[in-house]
């Protein structure tokens, strides 16, 4: 693609592979530090992982100084500050999240506070008011969908004011991400495609949005591939190293594309969902993506043709009409839900998740008109097109107009999606 | 001073001009338009918003009524609110002659958002919604996403108001 003007940036060093986590010992030699604190959440604890991160570095004569295992599933100023202070009474002098994303994220968070000083971390919330190296960080995912790990972003709760904060700098990105397919071998079906789904969101996102550039577009391509090669793969056996090894690459690809490209509509509607009905956002995403790329595809429908190449294969890129394309690269995604939902029970509509009810689509989307993830999105949307796009998400097709709510049934009855592939 | 020096500060003149324009403009919108009062509705009385050239301008300075509509902030904040940055002159010049939409600029990094990003988006569709009412079409199609229905008696209406207003806000130096 042309593009007249972009920015791209990620000096993440991804240490990745099979035994990758035996070169973490060395990593922190290298930048002259010994005291790590740990910060985890007991997921990670009662699941053996941080079992093995403590052998790993005893095995090396440089045991861990800390452990935080308190992170909960969304993490708050309360719990930043507590892992801080741990931080500073043991004297510890870099981190090492080991998680997912709201593990990374309150990492950031703590290297924020230790790193500057004083407890008041909404001063540095924001974009970019952060103006020095923070100290070392080293981020582990524990699934395989944020890409947290390469990401200049950390969002933390207030629960006081009930909001989420954002932190925005270049310095918040960890100087290493570990991928060790040993972190996701025991990562349930539903969580494995879930937060594969999300990496895919990301990916595809990534490609069809407005800041899409020619080098997120290298990483986009490559994790789109990645993960519609291996996620089947790796759901019929989960203990597959090397598919989890290539659904980990597909999500820090994924996370790297998507940091310098940003995200779109899925994403904003998958954030208000979030908010409202607290759905898993993996699940989110993956119910959401279709539908999106399905209503982006009159502004965008070239962008998202050419993903039925990583999507597909060559040989259904080559056989496929240009002006099919993208309905095509839409069928293959739903063709791919399909099959998760057949293997694992993903859900593939809002209605199958029991968590959203009929009557709050609209307040989803008056939500979501206001999210940030909007601006990026190719095509302007008001809030009866999002509506529309949540319908069809929610499956209403299925149900009888009678049983609609009187706001919904006046709307006009959303389109069949592309009949399934051949 | 050589031909490059000599266009960009033909740039900042009309980047400051602009930017000093468009403030009154979305105050004088805001008056006017419904739909700019109920994007803006939300925000309460004193919120500041900032649209400037990093990193010390030029650009202007709205405050919040409470009730959706905006006057020229008295006193600025050290931080207000929200701020809109654009990193050079060069980049605000190409939203500012319509060369980019302000979409596009914020997905080309040309500026940067301090502050509740929801509320940037806000900021964002009212601008749009200026743009599209005091811009002839074929201009203002270039500056936004999508160029809404908007029939001409209704544009003509509305326009004519924003033009008097502003005029008559400069007029009496408000």
């Amino acid at each position: 693609m042309s593009k007249p003007y972009y920015e791209f940036f990620c000096p993440v060093k991804i240490i990745a592979g099979h035994q990758a986590l035996e070169h973490l010992p060395f990593e922190l030699s290298a930048l002259s530090v010994s005291r790590p604190m740990v910060i985890t959440d007991k997921g990670v604890r009662g699941a053996g992982l941080l079992a093995l991160v403590e052998a790993i570095f005893s095995a090396s004569n440089a045991p861990l100084a800390a452990v935080f295992d308190d992170v909960p599933a969304d993490s708050s100023l309360a719990t930043v500050r507590k892992a801080a202070q741990v931080y500073r009474d043991k004297q510890c002098d870099c981190l090492i999240a080991i998680g997912g994303g709201s593990v990374i994220d309150t990492s950031k968070a703590v290297n924020i506070l230790v790193s500057e000083g004083g407890d008041n971390l909404l001063q540095y919330s924001g974009a970019h008011n952060l103006k020095r190296a923070l100290k070392p960080l080293f981020a582990v995912p524990t699934t395989s969908g944020t890409g947290s790990e390469v990401t200049m972003v950390a969002v933390i709760s207030d629960t006081d004011a009930g909001v989420k904060i954002p932190f925005t700098s270049y310095y918040l990105l960890p100087n290493a991400a570990v991928l060790d397919p040993r972190m996701t071998l025991t990562l349930p079906p539903l969580v494995t495609a879930a937060t594969a789904m999300d990496a895919l969101t990301h990916a595809v996102e990534a490609y069809t949005c407005l800041a899409a550039n020619p080098m997120s577009d290298a990483y986009a391509t490559a994790a789109i591939q990645k993960v519609s090669r291996n996620l089947l793969a790796v759901m019929d056996k989960p203990d597959d190293a090397q598919g989890r090894l290539e659904l980990a690459q597909a999500s820090t690809m994924a996370g790297i594309a998507f940091s310098n490209s940003m995200v779109g509509l899925v994403h904003a509607l998958g954030h208000s969902i979030g908010a409202i009905c607290h759905l898993p956002h993996g699940m989110c995403m993956s119910i959401l993506l279709p539908y999106v790329l399905e209503y982006n595809e009159s502004v965008n429908g070239q962008r998202i043709g050419e993903l039925l190449l990583p999507l597909a294969g060559p040989e259904v890129y080559a056989a496929t009409p240009q002006s099919r394309r993208a309905s095509r690269a839409v069928q293959i995604i739903l063709l791919l839900r399909d099959n998760l939902h057949q293997r694992c029970g993903l859900p593939r509509t809002l209605q199958e998740t029991g968590k959203v009810p009929l009557e709050q689509l609209q307040a989803i989307a008056d939500m979501a008109i206001n999210d940030g993830s909007i601006i990026f999105n190719p095509k302007e949307s008001d809030r009866t097109e999002l509506l529309a796009v949540l319908l069809k998400a929610w499956g209403v097709a299925m149900v009888p107009a009678a049983n609609l709510p009187v706001e919904v049934a006046t709307l006009a009855p959303p389109a069949p999606m592309h009949p399934a592939p051949d | 001073m050589n031909r490059h020096a000599l266009r960009l500060l033909w740039i900042r003149l009309y980047v400051t001009v602009m930017l000093w324009v468009i403030g009154r403009a979305l105050v004088a919108t805001s008056r006017v338009d419904e739909t700019v009062r109920a994007e803006l509705e939300p925000l309460p009385s004193g919120y500041q918003i900032q649209m400037r050239v990093l990193p010390k301008g030029p650009g202007f300075v709205v405050e919040c009524a409470g009730d959706g509509t905006l006057v020229r902030a008295g006193q600025v904040k050290q931080r207000p609110e929200l701020s809109i940055g654009f990193k050079h002159a060069a980049h605000a010049f190409l939203v500012l002659a319509f060369q980019e939409s302000t979409a596009q600029a914020f997905a080309n990094d040309r500026m940067v958002a301090d502050g509740d990003v929801s509320h940037a988006i806000r900021l964002v569709r009212a601008l749009n919604t200026m743009e599209a009412l005091i811009l002839p079409r074929w201009v203002a199609e270039r500056a936004v996403k999508r160029y809404p229905q908007l029939p001409a008696m209704e544009k003509t209406r509305k326009a004519t108001r924003i033009y008097a207003l502003w005029v008559k806000n400069l007029l009496l130096l408000k």
